[in-house]
Formats: C-alpha cells, sequence, structure tokens
C-alpha cells in the first residue's frame, strides 16, 4: 500500500525539472517572512515580557493604565502574573472547556466532513455535487449573523422550544451551554474542512478504488485502506486548521456560551477589556498558543512526512 | 542614466510630500474638523450622527464634525493607551472630544483640558457636584438604571431593594439582569446588592478612589446574589450577555422584571420594540444607580477652540432639548426651567437631579470579575 501511495505522490507533485533554488526564489518569500517577524513575532517578544513583569519602552504606556501589574523581581522576571492567573478559580474551568469544545468539535466536524466527502468520492452524481456545495453556504455567512441566529433557534423563546412544545415536549434551552458553542463551532467550521477533505479525495485516481473492487473489497475496506489513508494529509491539515480556529474562537462561545466558565478567547478578552488586567491576559493567551503551538507541530509534522515521501526533501 | 532619473523623480516626490506634509495643518479647512470619538452602545451613536451633528452644523456651518465610534467601548483600553501616550510624546492623538466612560479615568490622570466659565460659558448652568465628579470631564447628559417590569404580570412593583430581593426568589426564572461585563444596567444591579451591606462612608470610598482594601466587603452582597442563582432566568446561574438581551427578554415575556438604561428603554418604548405594558421604576434604600456622561478634550488636542465649541453648544438649552426628546430620551443636565416645557413631561416622578453614584473605573473592573469569579455557575 505504502509503495501504491508513494508512487501517486511522486508522479503527482514532483517539481518540474529544470526548477532550482536561487536567490529570486529566497527573495519571493522574503515579503511574508519579514512581516510575520515584523507584526507578529516581534509584538508576541513585548508581549513576553510584559507578561514576565517587564514594564518599562514599549510596555511603559500600558502598565501605567493597567491594574493588577507586577513589576519583575529578578533579572529575568517574575512569574507573579502566571501564579495570579494559576490560582485564579476561573482559568482551570475555562482551559479544560476550551480543551474540551475544540475537540469535540474538531471530532464532529472532521467525522461530517469525512462523511460528505466520502459520498462524494464513492457515489457521486448531481445529488452529491449539490449537497457539497449546499455544506459550503456556512462559509458565506459572517460569524456574528450565524451566532445570533442560532441563539435564537435554541433560545429560550427560539424555534426548537416553540416547536417541542406544540407536541407537548420541553426541549430544553441549549444557549448558555457548552452544547450551544459546539453546534456553532461545528456551523463555522465545517464548509472548509469539506472543502479540503473533498477535494483531496477527489484527487484520488479512480484506477485505485476500481482495482480494489475487481479483487472483491468491500467499501468499508476501500475507505479505510485507500480512500483515508491517501487523503491523510489534507485530513490532517483540515483538522488541524479547525481545532486551531476553534481553540481561539471569541464571537461564538461569547453569544452562545455560559457566563463562566467560559472559552478562553472571551476570557482573555474579559481580562483586558472589562477587568482591565493585561498582564493577566497575556499569560492566558500564552496558554491558548501552547495549546495551538501543539496542533501546528502535528501539522509541520504531517507536512514534513509527505514531502519526504513524495522526495520533495 | 536612467537610474539616476529614477532617483531624481523619487526625491522630488519626496520633497512634494514634506511640503503637504507641513502646510496642511496650518490650512484653514483641516482645523475647522472637530474629531470627535464616541464609545458607547448604538442609542449614543444615533445621538450624535443623526440629531447633534446636523444640528450643530446647521449653527456652524463653518465646522466639520468627524466621528469614530467603537461599539461598547470595547477599544476604550487601547483608546486610552493612545491619549496617555500622545500626551507623554506631545503628538496629536487624533481626538478632539471624547464621549465615552473612560473620559473620567483620562481626568484623573490629569489628560484633560480643564473647561471654565470663561471659555465654556454654558458649564455654568451645570449642577457643581456633577461637574466636580467629573474631574475635568465636562457632564453633557445623564440616565440611570430603573427596575423595569411586566405590568401585566406585576401590580405592585418592589418599591426597595429588598423588597426586589423577595419578589424575586417567590417568582423563579422571572428576573434577570445582564452579565456585568456586558452592560451597565446589569453592573448596577450588582453594585446595589453589594452596596446593601456597605456602610455609607465605604460606599463613597468606594466612588471616589481605587480602594482594593475595601473590596473584600463584597463577599456578602456577592454570596446573596450566588443565591440567587436558582431564581433569576435559567435558572442555572446563567445571565444574558448585554443590555439588549435583557431588553429582549422583557419585551418577549421571557421575564416579567429585570434591569434596565433608562434612555435605551425609553427608546425601546418609543420605538414599537418594547410593548406598552412595560413600566419603570426605581427602587430605594440602595437605588440602582445613575448618573452623567461626561465629554472630555485632550489636553493633547490639536483643536481645542473647535471642541470647546461643541462642547459649549451642546450644554445649550437647545441641544439639551434634543437629548431630551430626541431618540434618546436621556436625561439633561441644565435646570429644567431652561428647557421645553413638553419634553420634560415624562421626568415626573424620577428624580434625575440626585442619582446614585457608580464605583469609580478600577473599582468597578474588579466588582465585574470578582461576580464572574464568585456568581454565574455556581
Amino acid at each position: 500500500m505504502i509503495s501504491v501511495r508513494r508512487k501517486v505522490n511522486r508522479e503527482s507533485s514532483r517539481a518540474p525539472h529544470g526548477a532550482r533554488p536561487s536567490l529570486s526564489g529566497f527573495a519571493l518569500a522574503l515579503p511574508p517572512l519579514l512581516l510575520v517577524v515584523v507584526f507578529v513575532g516581534i509584538p508576541i517578544l513585548i508581549g513576553l515580557t510584559f507578561s514576565l513583569g517587564f514594564t518599562q519602552g514599549p510596555n511603559r504606556v500600558i502598565s501605567l493604565i493597567g491594574q493588577q501589574i507586577h513589576i519583575k523581581s529578578h533579572w529575568w522576571g517574575t512569574f507573579a502574573a502566571y501564579s495570579d492567573v494559576l490560582h485564579d478559580s476561573r482559568f482551570l474551568g475555562d482551559l479544560a472547556l476550551t480543551l474540551v469544545v475544540t475537540s469535540i468539535s474538531t471530532v464532529f466536524v472532521i467525522a461530517m466532513a469525512l462523511g460528505i466527502a466520502m459520498y462524494q468520492r464513492l457515489i457521486g452524481g448531481k445529488k452529491a455535487s449539490v449537497l457539497v456545495t449546499l455544506s459550503i453556504v456556512p462559509l458565506f455567512v459572517p460569524v456574528v449573523i450565524s451566532a445570533w441566529a442560532i441563539h435564537t433557534f435554541y433560545g429560550g423563546d427560539g424555534f426548537m422550544r416553540t416547536l417541542f412544545s406544540h407536541l407537548g415536549i420541553n426541549f430544553p434551552t441549549l444557549t448558555s451551554t457548552p452544547v450551544a458553542i459546539v453546534i456553532g463551532s461545528v456551523w463555522t467550521a465545517l464548509p472548509f474542512s469539506i472543502l479540503m477533505i473533498s477535494s483531496g479525495m477527489q484527487a484520488i485516481p479512480n484506477a485505485l478504488i476500481e482495482a480494489a473492487r475487481d479483487c472483491g473489497a468491500p467499501t468499508p475496506k476501500i475507505i479505510s485502506n485507500i480512500l483515508i489513508p491517501l487523503a491523510r494529509t489534507p485530513i490532517i491539515i483540515a483538522a488541524s486548521f479547525t481545532a486551531i480556529g476553534i481553540l481561539g474562537s471569541y464571537t461564538i462561545p461569547l453569544f452562545l456560551g455560559p457566563n463562566q466558565p467560559t472559552m478562553l478567547g472571551v476570557e482573555i478578552s474579559n481580562f483586558f477589556g472589562a477587568y482591565n488586567r493585561p498582564q493577566q491576559s497575556l499569560v492566558m493567551a500564552f496558554f491558548v498558543f501552547l495549546a495551538a503551538s501543539g496542533i501546528a507541530i502535528l501539522y509541520v509534522w504531517q507536512n514534513i512526512k509527505s514531502a519526504r515521501e513524495s522526495g520533495r526533501i | 542614466m536612467l537610474k539616476k532619473r529614477i532617483m531624481q523623480s523619487l526625491a522630488l516626490a519626496a520633497i512634494a510630500a514634506l511640503g503637504v506634509g507641513v502646510s496642511a495643518p496650518a490650512s484653514h479647512a483641516v482645523s475647522q474638523t472637530i474629531q470627535v470619538y464616541i464609545s458607547a452602545d448604538t442609542n449614543i451613536q444615533d445621538l450624535w450622527n443623526k440629531t447633534l451633528i446636523p444640528a450643530f452644523k446647521a449653527a456652524y456651518p463653518d465646522y466639520d464634525v468627524n466621528v469614530t465610534f467603537d461599539l461598547h467601548g470595547t477599544h476604550d483600553a487601547q483608546e486610552t493607551a493612545k491619549i496617555t501616550a500622545a500626551s507623554v510624546l506631545h503628538k496629536n492623538p487624533g481626538v478632539d472630544l471624547i464621549d465615552g466612560g473612560f473620559v473620567t479615568t483620562l481626568g484623573a490622570a490629569g489628560l484633560l483640558y480643564h473647561p471654565n466659565p470663561g471659555l465654556l460659558p454654558n458649564i455654568a448652568n451645570v449642577n457643581k457636584a456633577v461637574l466636580k465628579a467629573g474631574l475635568g470631564g465636562i457632564p453633557y447628559r445623564a440616565s440611570s438604571v430603573l427596575l423595569a417590569y411586566n405590568s401585566k404580570n406585576v401590580a405592585t412593583p418592589p418599591a426597595t431593594l429588598d423588597d426586589l430581593l423577595t419578589w424575586i426568589k417567590a417568582h423563579p426564572g422571572k428576573f434577570t439582569y445582564n452579565a456585568p461585563n456586558g452592560g451597565g444596567s446589569g453592573y448596577s444591579f450588582v453594585q446595589t446588592v453589594v452596596d446593601k451591606y456597605l456602610s455609607d462612608a465605604d460606599r463613597t470610598a468606594l466612588v471616589a478612589g481605587a480602594a482594593p482594601s475595601l473590596e473584600s466587603k463584597w463577599a456578602q452582597g456577592l454570596e446573596t446574589l450566588r443565591q440567587l442563582n436558582k431564581f433569576t432566568y435559567g435558572q442555572n446561574g446563567t445571565y444574558p450577555a448585554n443590555n439588549a438581551e435583557t431588553l429582549t427578554d422583557l419585551a418577549t415575556g421571557l421575564v416579567d422584571m429585570g434591569t434596565v438604561w433608562s434612555d435605551q428603554f425609553a427608546s425601546a418604548l418609543k420605538a414599537g420594540t418594547m410593548p406598552a405594558n412595560i413600566k419603570v421604576t426605581q427602587i430605594s434604600n440602595p437605588s440602582l444607580t445613575g448618573g452623567a456622561s461626561y465629554l472630555g478634550i485632550p489636553n493633547s488636542s490639536t483643536n481645542k477652540v473647535g471642541a470647546r465649541l461643541l462642547a459649549n453648544w451642546v450644554l445649550s438649552p437647545a441641544a439639551q432639548n434634543l437629548i431630551v426628546s430626541g431618540t434618546l430620551n436621556g436625561f439633561p443636565v441644565i435646570p429644567l426651567s431652561m428647557l421645553d416645557p413638553k419634553a420634560t413631561v415624562a421626568f415626573t416622578g424620577v428624580d434625575i437631579q440626585h442619582l446614585r453614584a457608580g464605583y469609580i473605573s478600577a473599582n468597578a473592573n474588579d466588582l465585574k470579575s470578582a461576580w464572574a469569579s464568585a456568581v454565574p455557575g455556581k
């Protein structure tokens, strides 16, 4: 199987003959690299120093305004703000909710995207194309609008409760619960995953599936031995992008989640704005950053692996 | 050759750009534009854009007003930082007049131009105590949080805070207030319950300045609020996210009682989004909070003349009438006797001169945080 995958990958993605690394190629990559270093890298470094209690230089103004600012007590700074956050009764609940919502939503998104992609790949036809097109629609609905729509749909006087009350059933109010955050996150993240995974599956040559069928392989075997392994790269890309997106989400948990515990995106904003504790909000941001880095490592590892298999490195 | 020519034209362009940069601030048209920064809800945005600014421009055709709007004050901290930084570095902050909750914070930090009757004549009509509380801010309208109730289901509304707490426990699921970090009407209820257990001296201290040592005295009030979790709407310690959601819950009949801003409620009633059977009242002992909203002119503003002119005009009887009777339905800051009697009929029964003040922002921020730790979902 592995040799088949290698061969397919080799033929489909080898660099054209005559292309070689050059200075002009590096120059092309330079502007985005510089942009990331200047506008993302440096602010992160400044943020890190502020979270450690460096309150001079670029951090002077925010230190004048913020409340509960800790000033460094050693040459390397202080962990006082980190200790504040870890000892805050809200933080662990928020972190747990963020991680649980992220994992459950990602599993749902990938499972549903796989279902639609496989339907289109194995059965196909007009109906499948219409289904895929329809499932992309949420991509064009702004998150604020969809969050509010979901809020009115599952709210105390929403459609679901009204409908079930006519049938004599007391449907639970889902808004202000983690369930509503999962519903909202799946709604917003699904289209991208469907696009990624279904296009990945479309690229799998028909010959492979037909050969397996000729040998008498049942559909589950074709899915587990051909479709999923060959679409592994787009699946992992979709999963990591979905997870990182949900991890840092703000609008959906703000509109649909409970006041407390809430997801870290909302809590960071509360600490920065409503409670005016910029240092503590930065500390939380670094925890989210760590969690997102974990997911990013998975993504990079997969990229390197597939590049190695196709002989690019 | 070509390279040289390009260099020459670049140098010329740079000189031209410099020339424009130098001459622009001196030009007449630019200095006549007043930069107004508003940090508030959409009703205040409408007040400025649809009512005050058109009337001001009609009175002073030479002036142009440019509004920057920040919904719910999401960027108050950044804007405060920007104005602080501009003042420290002696740069133009790009703002001449601010309408927002952080004006008093800027005043406390000494970043505001102090108004005086010599340069701002209409300020003489404003209540001295309210003016003093602004720390350099110019009070221009007031509003109060009130208790809204559904008159169909509630015959006699509670008159005191104790009555209200008893009513909430007797009618599970029929009262709500929004999370204090999402809007002032819910915040006011939280402060009022917390204040119930504080002495007058402690309350005054929390209004006047940062007082972290008094914050431990909030525990009893927060415990009272926590015990309300199973009686408020939602019944498992969940609260509406903002002012607007409380209004919607009242209008759709999900709740029978809730705390609302006087001006937002009056506007909703006028617009028809709030049914006429929802009425408002004030409770006592202690009452729900209210107060003036302040305008601020940053020290570093480059158009103080224009900002002063606009602020002075806003305090004139003509503009105050617009604030009272327009879409906002705000409280005026000058004596009712100077205003159109038809517009002020609505204020019979509500004491608009003696509003109970909210905490200074440093304490208010800590109370919001303390509420989030102690109350929702506990």
